[in-house]
């Protein structure tokens, strides 16, 4: 894959992986103004403003600038993640300029009006109420409120509070747009139909003279650590299957022993086939429809957790199975052929991405959010093989003691109490 | 059947083997059959065994999977080109040769009755279910694909070797292979994998059972407390794949609802139900879906409401925005962006490998066309005054299905 690196005199840095024989672009800008950088107590306002963007802007209204959008025939969205605000896009290559000037416009000069404040509100607390009967967002809400202290960026998902969002004001929207919607820090990825040249041409007419007067918003971030086990049963009315979640406080992606989780991570849980927990949960005892792991890629301690759907008579086994298998990771008992299959894997899942911009583009945009290096794809590949037995030994032992786990299983009343 | 393309932007090939067989092909008490049977191809074959290949292929990175839909049967396999032989050798196997020990299909029926209540916690599965079931009085389409829960806890094993048996077979299977080599090759790669395998005797006739005209509206109410927000859903009879109105009725979902990027996506914004439904303050929600389907099917219109607003209301608006479609041919600046976002997903679904092969074994197994290309080139060729006469043909009274999701409060 080749990525060429340009950098714009704001501060914006572009990144641009093209790819031959395509008709379409896919775009990704992210900016700091994820949830790592949201104010303390104010969960939800990166989100209510992200959603407020798109609501128009001193030039066109909502509609107007839906209908170029659509003219486009591009799709796009603008997420909130625990890093950055992600504005993602595909088009056909050609309307790249277009496209780039119609996110710009947005991020740079939106409305922000108090009505579409209103609408936004009316919105995300609709999403809100309609995640409290979720068995998958209760159990996602329910696991970080216990893991994490009230001050952490990750103790509410990105959505936010109900109250900071009834709360919300315009002007407080309007005050988190100028301190966090900067150039600085900002990374625009393209790959797919477009060339180097172009990309920076389109890139400096939209965003050359972006500039900003606030200031990047600061945060204390609290250490997390799970002192013992905690586990929590949330009882959601007329459902047939619980969601479980055990879990543990990450790590950033900086964190030097990374790559070293990453393969822990599919030699535990993250896949059905090639990790143990998938395989014996699912396959060889038939607890779980679905059972996998995942580690988040952020600038703090991400949520390291393992999800399982489950019938409620099931739940309490497939803890233990899931708790025992990362047991034996954790006392060694893996095999070479478990450390070669994750490691396969992983690698081999880099090629296999390489087939849609969406994926390169994603994996780009890693590399560059956490500073991985120019050559990181050469050397990833490596340091994935470099891992040892050891070291994923290591890493489970001091990230994912089974002793001491936050689990909780959201859903239908219990046959027997969820033992401690 | 076996269709080659080549795609070289990415060193993968992505090999889809689909069979005609699904819900379609099921009776009641036996309903689930053919999406459990996808469970027990992963169960292994003699020369396999069960995680045998499953592994290899983890070890190269692909990326696999299978669906079972009313119409067929699919598996995939992504892997990096120089891997393409074992996806064959895998997927060849189990074309005849799957165990499907008594011992799996106990061990594999907790995990699809897990399937099954997981998608019982959302209630738009559930509203969705029912209304299929009021649409089809004769049609197997009615009964949907999972099955139901006491069917998949009943189901016997040798239920499901025979349809095995019957099914899954050269002569009953389309191979779609996109990848970067030549199209010949990979085309002749797969036909060595395949050719000795025996051809099913058993396949008889497709399944017919007419779905007699629909003489009114039908409609039904689900009561759960399992969703706080209200849901509004119609499903109207709309025509196979070959009808020369698909490709209409695909611009037509385009026209009222866009080609949404999900759930707070800024696309498909100035489509007209979400102008006429979402922009009020009405729905958090919007979705229009027409699949190619086999036999007729159903054409759906469907939103999520804010929990204060009246189902009434939003269906009264709803169905004022079809009869609009249906009466009014679009404008022209409406029609370019239904022209161009029609375009952009053609890219957009064919720029990645697997889904490009994806499209191609969805449209050749329908019988929409007989290429992607073609199938694109009808979708360009679609006018103004088609959408109007598909949606005047579809959304009539005579033809809708209607269903209200209430939510009810926790006892």
């Amino acid at each position: 894959m080749r990525v060429e690196r340009r950098q714009l005199d704001n501060g914006l840095r572009i990144a641009v992986a093209p790819i031959a024989d395509l008709r379409s672009t896919a775009v990704v800008l992210a900016i700091e103004a994820g949830q790592w950088y949201e104010p303390a107590d104010r969960a939800g306002i990166a989100r209510m403003c992200a959603q407020t963007v798109l609501r128009g802007t001193t030039k066109r209204d909502a509609a107007k600038w839906a209908e170029a959008l659509d003219s486009l025939g591009a799709v796009a969205r603008l997420d909130v993640g625990s890093t950055a605000a992600a504005f993602s896009a595909q088009c056909l290559g050609d309307d790249l300029p277009a496209l780039l000037a119609l996110m710009s416009e947005a991020l740079r000069t939106p409305a922000l009006k108090e009505d579409d404040v209103e609408f936004v509100r009316g919105q995300t607390l609709a999403h809100i109420e309609r995640d409290e009967r979720d068995t998958r967002a209760v159990v996602d809400r329910v696991w970080r409120e216990l893991v994490y202290p009230k001050q952490h960026p990750f103790h509410a998902p990105p959505i936010g509070e109900a109250g900071v969002v009834r709360t919300a004001t315009a002007d407080e929207i309007r005050e988190y747009h100028i301190d966090a919607i900067r150039p600085s820090g900002a990374i625009l990825v393209v790959a797919g139909n477009a060339t180097t040249d172009r990309v920076a041409e389109a890139a400096s007419r939209a965003f050359g003279d972006w500039r900003s007067s606030g200031n990047p918003p600061l945060r204390e971030i609290p250490e997390v650590a799970l002192p013992a086990t905690i586990r929590r049963t949330e009882i959601v009315p007329d459902k047939t299957q619980s969601d479980v979640i055990i879990g543990w406080p990450g790590m950033p992606r900086t964190d030097p022993r990374f790559v070293a989780a990453r393969v822990t991570n599919m030699v535990y849980a993250a896949d059905t086939f090639a990790s143990r927990a998938g395989n014996v949960i699912r396959d060889q005892l038939g607890l779980a429809y679905y059972v996998f792991s995942g580690m988040g890629s952020s600038r703090g301690q991400s949520p390291w957790i393992v999800r399982m759907g489950v019938n409620p008579e099931n739940v309490q086994r497939a803890i233990e199975v899931a708790l025992d298998e990362l047991r034996k990771v954790t006392e060694g008992q893996i095999t070479d052929d478990d450390l070669s299959l994750a490691k396969d894997k992983l690698v081999g899942e880099l090629d296999v991405a390489l087939e849609s911009p969406g994926g390169v583009a994603n994996m780009v945009m890693e590399a560059e959010l956490f500073d991985l290096g120019e050559d990181h794809f050469e050397r990833y590949p490596q340091e994935l093989r470099a891992v040892t037995k050891e070291q994923v030994v290591q890493t489970a032992r001091t990230f994912l003691p089974p002793e001491r786990h936050a689990a909780v299983v959201a859903g239908p009343p219990l046959p027997v109490e969820l033992a401690a | 059947m076996i269709h080659a393309l080549e795609a070289h932007h990415a060193p993968v090939v992505s090999l889809w083997v689909w069979y005609h067989v699904g819900g379609r092909n099921e009776v009641p008490g036996t309903t689930g059959m053919s999406h459990f049977l996808e469970h027990m191809l992963f169960k292994g074959t003699p020369t396999h065994p069960k995680g045998d290949l499953d592994r290899l292929l983890a070890r190269y990175g692909a990326m696999w999977n299978a669906f079972t839909n009313e119409d067929v049967t699919c598996y995939f396999e992504t892997v990096p080109k120089a891997r393409y032989h074992t996806a064959l050798e895998l997927e060849a196997d189990r074309m005849r040769n799957a165990l499907i020990s008594l011992e799996e299909t106990e061990a594999e029926r907790t995990v699809i009755v897990s399937e099954r209540e997981g998608l019982e916690n959302d209630p738009s599965f559930l509203l969705g279910e029912e209304l299929q079931a009021v649409a089809f009085s004769r049609h197997p389409y009615g009964q949907g694909v999972i099955g139901s829960k006491d069917e998949i806890k009943l189901m016997p094993r040798d239920g499901l070797y025979a349809h095995y048996h019957r099914f899954y077979a050269p002569n009953n299977a389309y191979v779609v292979v996109v990848g970067d080599d030549d199209a010949a090759h990979l085309a002749d790669m797969a036909a060595k994998a395949f050719e000795s395998l025996e051809p099913s005797r058993d396949l008889g006739q497709p399944p017919r059972a007419p779905e007699p005209p629909q003489r009114g509206e039908r409609r039904i109410v689900v009561h759960r407390a399992g969703g706080t927000l209200p849901l509004v859903m119609m499903a109207f009879r709309a025509p196979r794949a070959t009808d020369p109105r698909a490709p209409a009725l695909a611009a037509l979902a385009v026209t009222l609802a866009g080609t949404s990027a999900g759930s707070d996506g800024a696309s498909g914004r100035s489509s007209r139900l979400h102008r006429a439904i979402v922009e009020k303050g009405l729905a958090t929600d919007v979705d229009v879906s027409f699949r190619l389907t086999k036999d007729p099917h159903l054409f759906w219109v469907d939103a999520t409401l804010r929990p204060e607003t009246a189902h009434l209301e939003v269906e009264r608006i709803m169905l004022r925005e079809l009869e609009k479609v249906a009466t009014e041919e679009i404008g022209d600046a409406e029609f370019a962006r239904v022209k161009r976002q029609l375009l952009a997903a053609t890219a957009f679904g064919t720029d990645t490998i697997t889904w490009r092969a994806y499209r191609c074994g969805e449209i050749l197994s329908t019988g929409a066309a007989t290429s992607i290309a073609e199938w694109y080139d009808k979708l360009a060729a679609v006018t103004r005054e088609q959408i109007r006469e598909a949606a005047a043909a579809t959304f009539t009274e005579s033809s809708r299905n209607v269903g209200w999701f209430i939510p009810e409060a926790a006892d």
